[in-house]
């Protein structure tokens, strides 16, 4: 069985490459910006301070959708499992921690 | 074979990591786990958030943190999620000799960082800044040593899977394995934006 | 370093031993005994075998806890096991029941029975499924040995702090909790991984989400909980072993630290943990009303829905095993309407039983007897649950005995009855015997009526002001004949207990007869193949046609299922005894940690366990086939 789909992949995945690349570096550059963001608005004191906490959260998060839909390939067909449970864990997270955290 | 009867249903994909019934359950165990790790670093975060201000008259966070040194950590760990995931796009091209070099990239960086980090700690004990001193320090070294851990043990699998890929190549054995690795190192990185986020830079503000 | 250096001599000599040429038949012999086969098997049905096996060995062990609080309760200003003794009792009665009891049994029954269920050769992960198996082990025994060596843990099963920290528990008893607990938590990781891929990537042809039997969707969701419960039971234990080990302070006051954190941690975990050992049972009640009902089960996706919305409002509750802590008014009511709002999937599920059996042609096997001792048993201890989930009332039931006659009605009314009814109904389909009807029936009379003496009247114990975990009361203050009625009562279980040991006994040592492969009439895919199946399941994954698919099948005539591919070559995994070895370097790393002062046998542990790991990453294993000549050759065995 192995055999056969050894031979049988290479040229299904011609199309995998070129557009790809560039939206990883695409993405990879937004990462950077926001990372970049996330620092220059703590070292430079641009923003009321009440404001970092929740831009600071917001940066973070779309890093988070970057990683897993470009990155960690949640954006292709037949991962509604995957999201699904990781999406469930981090609501469950969420809670956890708040509640951790507040009380 | 057995798995055959589910393989053929679900082809939409060309990627080698999912082509045979183990691939598929490998990757998806994967997941589940990774679901599992996002409320285990969410209570260790729970618990920093909650004692970071327990110093006990040692440093606080304000005092100890350099900024400087958690940039270029940063930028090394970023960079090697990049590079991993161009080590996947040249696995399933089966470009052998470009998936090592990537991933060779990727160790090379998470060592550099792991160095970065050590220097780091060694640095807060001197400065009195430990496990034992207060909650504050407890929970800081909890979290931010889990995640090390977490890099240290990347680097030992990915390095481990370099070297079965180059006896064995890549076939559906290898890279459901290859592939899930880099799964995790995404996740380490994950974890590391909101470490910088809600412990050095939220620290920083106090 | 000095036990470091005479483990690894200790084992090399083991090895020269084994290896070499001392007698080369000895390692064939072992390789062909049937103790190596099982202890190396990655076959789901041996190891869910081993799992139940090993459940009722703890909840024998956890049963005579029971009893000897029991006989300390007896009479008032009673000396029989005072003080730190009585604690450890008690303290290794709730750990082993909920951690080494209910879920080794119910993971041995979703073992077995899951795949057959929707239809698969084996679980998605075989080789993990086993490890899984050898760490719960390991676990366990560590947690048991804490009698013979310092001592067992004695801060409940909660092990709250700052009671647990080295200044008031000083002694290794909450060490071996906190690592015993941590091995087989990461074991119990393990499964639940794989019963979710199993799940969702192991269904034969046809087995849609909403065709899938009620057992099936319980183990999902409970593995849900497992998922997502198991990480903050890690991260509470791995802080507590920090902070009692290495001297963190985490939970140290007066370092900064919190014991309202312990308290989150483990009740993120520890309510979630309910819905695992409850769930699983709603899901063999569901099964069992509907075969001896002879109906397809009422409301089915309604009872998806409320499995799923239970398990999800599981996490949203924690904070009402904290009322009494202070909060504050916010925290509790919000959590207190969570609470009560889990009431509503819970009805839902036992309406539905009743409309089931409603107009159904009623069978009281004792399966069924089991299933219908569970619903108003377990309805009194939902009640007790909403009256708790009450804030200003739960400060007056807080710690009392109204609180352990609840739980006792949820855990032993709703999990331990719901253990014994599927331990009879899917006994024929694990063991190819069948269990005696009579002493079943004679179990169950016995143990439901013991079962409502001891824990009926400790409700009134709680309200009349008796604390629970206390060793002692005074005698005069009217707390004498209730407790001497709760231990008459364990009479009755005890009676119940025995008899089940009896029956298992005779139907695995003295019955000769083989059980039919279907012997209830029943409706799911489990009982289209022979008891106990071969290694292989099905010889042809069935193709589906609807829920109930065997019902499906005996409505339009059949006397076999629709096979969805032809005869072939079956592919098996090859067994495997890494997940031994695992098991038995994180077993040697949880001892060398316990013993404290000198890390290195905890080291050696641990680099055992890396080595195997490495061993396992790096081995090809293809597996092997079974051709379809050997089954033919079976199938015309079994007909």
């Amino acid at each position: 069985m192995t055999e056969e789909q050894q031979n049988s992949s290479p040229q299904q995945e011609e199309s995998h490459k070129p557009d790809s690349t560039m939206k990883h570096i695409v993405s990879f550059a937004a990462m950077i910006v926001l990372t970049v963001a996330a620092f220059y608005i703590v070292m430079e004191d641009v923003v009321e301070p009440n404001m970092i906490l929740p831009l600071l959260l917001f940066f973070a998060s779309i890093q988070v959708v970057l990683q897993l839909f470009t990155f960690m390939h949640l954006n292709q067909k037949g991962t509604a499992y995957y999201t699904i449970f990781i999406f469930t864990g981090v609501i469950i997270a969420v809670v956890s921690a708040v509640g951790i955290i507040l009380m | 074979m057995a798995s055959d009867a589910h393989t053929n249903t679900n082809h939409a994909s060309n990627h080698l990591e999912t082509a045979t019934l183990e691939g598929k359950n490998k990757v998806l165990g994967f997941w589940l786990f990774l679901a599992a790790e996002v409320v285990l670093f969410a209570c260790l975060f729970g618990t920093y958030l909650a004692l970071k201000s327990q110093t006990m008259s040692g440093p606080t966070s304000m005092e100890l943190f350099d900024l400087n040194l958690v940039i270029v950590a940063t930028a090394l760990l970023l960079t090697s999620s990049l590079t991993s995931v161009f080590a996947m796009s040249a696995m399933n091209q089966r470009k052998l000799k470009l998936m090592q070099f990537w991933l060779g990239v990727t160790v090379f960086l998470g060592l550099a960082f792991l160095i970065l980090e050590i220097y780091e700690f060694v640095h807060y004990i001197h400065l009195g800044h430990t496990f034992m001193s207060s909650a504050f320090g407890s929970a800081f070294y909890a979290l931010v040593g889990t995640h090390g851990a977490h890099v240290t043990f990347g680097i030992i699998w990915i390095s481990s899977l370099m070297i079965q890929a180059q006896k064995r190549g890549i076939n559906t054995d290898t890279a459901p394995k290859l592939f899930v690795s880099s799964l995790y190192w995404h996740f380490i990185d994950v974890v590391w934006v909101f470490i910088f986020s809600l412990v050095y830079l939220l620290g920083k503000v106090g | 370093m000095g036990t470091l250096t005479i483990m690894v001599v200790v084992a090399l000599f083991l090895a020269a031993i084994v290896l070499g040429g001392y007698n080369k038949n000895f390692l064939e012999r072992v390789k062909g005994s049937t103790v190596w086969d099982w202890m190396t098997t990655v076959d789901h049905k041996k190891i869910g075998i081993m799992y139940f096996m090993s459940g009722i060995v703890f909840f024998l062990i956890g049963g005579l806890e029971a009893i000897l609080i029991r006989l300390q309760l007896m009479v008032p200003a009673n000396d029989l096991f005072v003080g730190d003794i009585y604690n450890q009792i008690l303290t290794m009665h709730g750990t082993t029941m909920i951690f080494l009891a209910a879920m080794p049994l119910l993971f041995g029954l979703m073992n077995v029975i899951v795949p057959l269920q929707i239809g698969a050769r084996d679980v998605a992960f075989p080789f993990l499924n086993s490890l899984g198996f050898w760490f719960f082990t390991a676990g366990g025994i560590i947690l048991n040995l804490s009698w013979f060596f310092g001592g067992a843990p004695d801060a409940g099963w909660t092990s709250y702090v700052s009671l647990a920290l080295n200044e008031y528990s000083p002694g290794p008893g909450v060490d071996y909790y906190v690592l015993g607990l941590q091995i087989s938590g990461i074991g119990s990781l393990i499964s639940g991984i794989n019963f979710l891929a199993t799940i969702i990537n192991m269904r034969t042809p046809g087995m849609t989400l909403l065709r899938m039997p009620l057992f099936t969707w319980t183990t999902f969701v409970a593995s849900a909980l497992l998922l997502f419960a198991m990480p903050a039971l890690t991260v509470g234990l791995l802080l507590l072993m920090f902070d009692r080990l290495f001297g963190a302070n985490f939970f140290d006051y007066t370092m900064g630290g919190s014991s309202v954190l312990w308290e989150h941690l483990f009740w993120i975990f520890g309510h979630p943990e309910v819905y695992i050992v409850i769930l699983p049972a709603f899901g063999i009640l569901s099964e069992i009303i509907s075969t001896f009902s002879k109906k397809r089960l009422f409301g089915y996706t309604s009872m998806v829905f409320a499995t799923v919305l239970i398990g999800f409002l599981g996490f949203m509750v924690w904070v009402h095993h904290m009322f009494t802590v202070g909060l504050g008014p916010v925290s509790n009511s919000i959590f207190a309407v969570a609470t009560m709002a889990i009431g509503v999937p819970t009805g839902i599920k036992v309406f539905n039983w009743l409309f089931t059996m409603w107009g159904g042609e009623i069978r009281f096997t004792t399966a069924m007897l089991w299933a219908v001792g569970f619903i108003p048993t377990f309805v009194v201890g939902g009640m007790t649950g909403v009256m708790l989930a009450v804030p200003p009332a739960d400060f007056q039931y807080h710690d009392s005995y109204f609180v352990v006659a609840h739980f006792h009605y949820v855990l032993v009314g709703g999990t331990v009855f719901g253990i014994f009814a599927a331990a009879f109904y899917w006994w024929p389909k694990m063991f190819g015997k069948m269990l005696h009807e009579g002493l079943g029936k004679f179990q169950f009379w016995t143990f439901f009526i013991g079962f409502h003496l001891t824990f009926f009247p400790q409700h009134f114990l709680g309200l009349f002001g008796m604390p629970r975990r206390v060793f002692t009361y005074q005698a005069n203050v009217g707390l004498e004949s209730i407790n001497m009625l709760s231990t008459i009562g364990v009479i009755g279980m005890t009676l119940g207990t025995l008899a089940f040991g009896i029956n298992i006994y005779r139907s695995l040592f003295i019955d000769k007869t083989k059980a039919p492969a279907d012997p209830w009439n029943g409706r799911t895919l489990e009982w289209a193949i022979s008891s106990p199946p071969p290694e292989y399941n099905f010889a042809q994954l069935p193709l589906v046609r609807g829920y109930d698919a065997l019902w499906v099948e005996k409505e339009a005539g059949k006397k076999e299922l629709t096979p969805a591919e032809p005869l072939g070559s079956i592919h098996m995994p090859s067994s495997s005894y890494l997940p031994l070895v695992m098991a038995i370097g994180v077993f040697i790393s949880g001892m060398g940690f316990i013993a404290r002062g000198d890390y290195s046998m905890g080291i050696f542990g641990l680099i055992i366990l890396g080595i195997a790991m490495f061993m396992r990453s790096f081995e090809v294993d293809h597996g092997y086939h079974i051709e379809p000549e050997e089954i033919e050759k079976d199938k015309g065995v079994d007909a």
